[in-house]
């Protein structure tokens, strides 16, 4: 696994966190920020509007007064007609702003100058001319500067057209109907008309600065492009056509509502080929002429001073996060630093230097608590290995005067095989395990009376010391005994009568007696609550003799012990064991038991005396499968040669 | 755009050479009957294509204006060709003009009426009474006749060229030409959904309209030279057909010469109405080696008239048909009270078969 560190784990928590609130703190700021550029735009953007679109009609209402003035005039006959072409040079030489005045009548409403009758003057170069306009080549009667003012009796702004004479010049041209109550009715007269220079309005238009590159434009009433900065639009496109080019709806529909009078500042629905990328509109009208003025905001424009702002807050917060990653990192190291040298002390304590000095804590809190923890620890630690240390060397002193016990229990019972080379009529075996350092087991085995084999073997109750020496007073009586009473159940009441006598600690010893005339192979035995041991005859047979009935020695001074006798045969043998054979348990807690050892028996009946043993080891070790040995395992095997 | 500007004058300047070694060449002077616009591009297309030159004839152009029409051009002597409308070429000669039909371009009528749905004109017969906005300097006929013949009684505003009376609402109604007029409307902003549509060649009345015209004195002695200019001319409208976009580049630049507002967009719709009037279109000119450059692919305004309404003539290019011309002949005498005393073969004398 990668090592990490706490700083880091500090740090990477504390910076996801960070991360986190700057991105919601950003979002909000971004969000309200942006509202609050776009209202700002909005407002200069209509402010900007409304004084553009004042300066125009500042220029277009003052045109209109001319006409109106003169309509009025005609309307109360205040003109005669021959006066007016000199009043309309006049008016046209006080007023530079007006390129052409024409006042001109219906069909035949002076007879003397047949149908047509339209005085006009007009400007050229810096003289202003004159002349009657109207014959059948110009038919003015069906010209939109006179017909519309006609039918719809209002005034009316003529859409833009160059004038053909006058060098190209972008005009239009104002007409206002008048009337004169012909019969007592107010009939429809003729139309007074003003034709002025659109090239002011242009530069009103071009001069107005929206940001880097954006611009505005302005439409006609029929969505004519009357000023763009591209010159190629103009006249030439409606805000239509230049929609339908360029396969752009949403600019359609921004011109039907700039024409029909609409205003408003909203994210503009179409891309334009002028000008790429995402764009901004303010559309207002024009109120006398019902012309539109649109103001076009590039957004990224518009919102640069945001964009410059938000690349400043991300570098700033950037920087932020590092340097707090910075001094983060710098306090938690300060402040864990003496946590690594406890990591180093607690590992030289681990390896017993107990002494190891602590990192100093001059801080009153938590890490001052560990250090008393842990010079506490040290002392602890420091009192309780004395002790062990003590405790340890008491033990190891018991445990070798153990040792030496048991070596002296061991050299007490006999260890030398085969024990009597000298008398072919007996062989045997036997073996003692114990399960401590001293056991409770015990055989032995001697000649009395020349021709009598003696042997027995006993298990005391209890283990350890008390029992071993209770074995080796057991083993010592019947040897002394056995010196002066020769049978079995003498020995064995003898037995039972001394060591019962001052049995204060209530320790008690099964044996199994027997002695075996050599001669003629009776075997005569005493059984004192042993188990019962089993022969195995030289013709292939094992029979375990049967449980005793009596109790184990010890228990009562007088009770009256039985004896038995059978006879053996050549080549018969005994198999003796204690119940450290049948009772070996294995983990799972089974015993071995009476029956695996008849089993063993019978599956090796010829086995000699060692064999047989040996045999019978390595299936208990292989039934207690390395379990704890719970008890003494002893076993002896006799052989009758006759 | 550019490059088919820079192939037309590669041309053109290659033309002009090959020009100056035919020295001895006919000339004819041509009057379409109106400013230049896409309604002539296969005349414009003729002659920058080098057509006329390779027919051996070599064409001047002249316009006529709202107040001199192509008519008084032709009898004047200025034009030995002019372009005129079937029931305008038809009138002119009871009027006494004596003027022969030499090949019928159009076969059908491009007149519509229109009115503006907010009026709640959608049946003809709401006309009754009501203005109705018609050209003064002609074209008047057809609509008109067609009015009269079927009782309504309307008053006809004359209207020199722009829509703006009818955008005012200063008239109920308007007549136009599918190819101009009608298109004009769509481009000041009105949509098509806003408009009620009468087609007048769904009403009976689907008169051919444009038409070559000469004296018929110039018939008889330049018969070979007005033969040429017909082929040429055809052959102008095939190639106007196929390379939409090189035509609208030609009529584009005639129009700024002519310090006209040219639009692309106004310009491409026109020549696609009139291609379909004169039932020329890309198709018929495969196989000609003539590779199609169809104008891009824009979405076409919603179309609700379209030349599929027109009835199917069975017509050679060029014909004019004796029923189309017997049709015109009661028109006229239901306007004007005069009666068509020529016989269809003394009017239609083609010449390119």
């Amino acid at each position: 696994m990668k090592k990490t560190t706490l700083s880091y784990h500090i740090i990477k928590n504390v910076l996801f966190f960070c991360i986190a609130l700057f991105l919601v703190t950003f979002s909000v700021y971004y969000y309200f920020a942006r509202k609050t550029i776009r209202e700002d735009t909005r407002e200069n953007s209509v402010y900007l509007a409304k004084t553009t679109i004042n300066k125009i009609e500042q220029v277009l209402t003052l045109a209109e007064k001319n006409p109106q003035i003169i309509a009025r005039m005609l309307e109360s006959s205040f003109v005669s007609k021959d006066s007016l072409i000199p009043f309309l040079k006049s008016m046209l030489s006080v007023n530079s702003s007006l390129y052409g005045s024409i006042i001109a009548y219906e069909p035949n409403i002076f007879p003397e100058h047949g149908v047509y009758f339209a005085p006009y003057v007009y400007r050229q170069g810096d003289t202003i001319c004159s002349s009657v306009l109207g014959d059948i080549n110009y038919e003015y009667f069906y010209m939109d500067w006179y017909q519309i003012p006609k039918i719809t009796n209002e005034p009316y702004w003529s859409e833009p057209y160059f004038d053909e004479g006058g060098g190209n010049v972008l005009m239009t041209t104002y007409s206002v109907p008048f009337y004169t109550q012909i019969n007592g009715k107010r009939t429809f007269t003729g139309v007074v008309t003003i034709d002025i220079s659109l090239e002011w309005l242009t530069k009103i238009i071009s001069d107005v600065k929206i940001l880097n590159s954006g611009y505005a434009f302005l439409l006609s009433r029929n969505g004519v492009i009357i000023s763009h900065p591209n010159s190629e639009y103009i006249m030439n496109q409606t805000i239509f056509t230049i929609a339908k080019e360029n396969d752009q709806p949403g600019m359609r529909e921004t011109g039907r509502k700039m024409i029909s009078g609409e205003s408003s500042f909203r994210a503009a629905e179409f891309k334009s080929e002028w000008k790429p990328g995402k764009l901004w509109i303010n559309y207002a009208p024009l109120p006398s002429s019902k012309w539109s003025m649109g103001i076009i905001y590039p957004e990224d424009e518009m919102f640069a001073s945001l964009h410059r702002m938000n690349i400043i807050l991300v570098v700033l917060i950037i920087a932020g996060l590092i340097s707090l990653s910075v001094v983060i990192s710098k306090i938690v190291s300060n402040l864990t630093s003496p946590l690594k040298d406890f990591a180093d002390s607690a590992r030289l304590i681990a390896a017993g230097n107990f002494n190891v000095k602590l990192p100093e804590i001059k801080t009153e809190d938590e890490m001052k608590e560990l250090h008393n923890s842990f010079s506490f620890m040290q002392k602890e630690l420091d009192e309780y290995m004395a002790t062990l240390k003590e405790t340890t060397s008491a033990k190891e002193k018991i445990e070798s005067e153990l040792r030496i016990a048991n070596e002296i229990q061991m050299s007490m019972i006999p260890h030398i095989f085969p024990p009597f080379p000298d008398l072919p009529q007996i062989d045997l075996f036997a073996t003692l395990k114990s399960a401590k350092e001293v056991g409770g087991d015990l055989y032995d085995f001697f000649i009395i009376d020349g021709s009598k084999f003696c042997f027995a073997i006993g298990d005391v109750s209890g283990k350890g010391v008390p029992a071993s020496l209770f074995m080796a007073v057991t083993r010592t009586l019947v040897r002394s005994i056995s010196d002066n009473v020769h049978s079995p159940l003498a020995i064995m009441e003898s037995l039972n009568r001394s060591i019962s006598q001052n049995n204060d600690s209530n320790m008690f010893v099964t044996l199994f007696l027997g002695v075996l005339d050599l001669k003629t192979g009776e075997l005569q035995y005493s059984n004192a609550g042993h188990n019962p041991p089993v022969l195995i005859r030289k013709r292939g047979e094992a029979i375990m003799f049967e449980k005793t009935k009596f109790i184990p020695a010890g228990l009562f001074e007088d009770f009256k012990y039985g004896e038995s006798s059978i006879q053996l045969e050549p080549g018969d043998k005994l198999f003796l064991y204690t119940d450290g054979v049948s009772e070996a348990e294995n983990s799972q807690g089974e015993l071995f038991g009476e029956q695996a050892i008849m089993q063993i028996i019978t599956n090796n009946i010829t086995a000699r005396p060692q064999e047989l043993i040996d045999k019978m080891s390595e299936e208990i070790s292989g039934h207690v499968n390395g379990y704890t040995q719970s008890d003494d395992i002893t076993m002896m095997t006799i052989v009758y040669n006759g | 755009m550019k490059s088919h500007s820079v192939k037309v004058l590669i041309i053109s300047a290659f033309v002009f050479f090959v020009n100056l070694l035919y020295s001895q060449q006919a000339k004819l002077t041509f009057a379409p009957q109106w400013m230049p616009q896409a309604q002539f591009a296969g005349y414009y297309i003729a002659q920058e294509m080098g057509f006329y030159k390779e027919a051996g004839i070599e064409v001047e152009f002249i316009h006529p204006s709202a107040n001199i029409p192509a008519t008084e051009l032709l009898s004047s002597g200025k034009a030995d060709v002019i372009s005129l409308f079937l029931v305008t070429g038809m009138s002119s000669r009871s009027q006494g003009m004596d003027i022969v039909n030499i090949c019928q371009l159009s076969q059908h009528s491009a007149i519509y009426i229109v009115t503006k749905r907010s009026s709640g004109i959608d049946k003809l017969e709401k006309l009754e009474g009501k203005k109705i906005g018609v050209w003064k300097s002609g074209f008047d006929e057809v609509p008109k006749a067609m009015m009269k013949e079927k009782r309504i009684g309307v008053e006809w505003i004359p209207i020199l060229s722009s829509v703006n009376l009818f955008m005012l609402d200063g008239i109920d109604a308007m007549t136009v030409m599918s190819y101009n007029e009608y298109n004009n409307i769509i481009n000041c902003g009105i949509n098509e959904d806003e408009l009620n549509v009468f087609p007048i060649s769904q009403y009976g009345y689907d008169i051919p309209e444009d038409g070559l015209y000469c004296l018929n004195s110039t018939y008889e002695t330049k018969r070979e030279d007005l033969k040429n200019f017909i082929t040429a001319t055809l052959k102008g409208w095939d190639y106007a057909a196929a390379n939409k976009a090189a035509a609208i580049d030609i009529v584009l630049s005639r129009m700024k010469s002519a310090h006209i507002p040219a639009n692309r967009v106004h310009q491409e719709w026109m020549l696609d109405r009139v291609l379909e009037m004169m039932m020329v279109s890309a198709s018929d000119v495969k196989g000609k080696g003539v590779q199609n450059r169809s104008i891009r692919n824009r979405s076409v305004q919603n179309r609700s008239v379209q030349n599929s309404s027109f009835q199917n003539k069975r017509v050679r290019k060029g014909e004019l048909l004796e029923s189309d011309f017997d049709q015109t002949a009661k028109i006229i005498k239901s306007i004007s009270e005069k009666r068509v005393s020529f016989a269809f073969d003394e009017f239609y004398k083609p010449l390119n078969y």
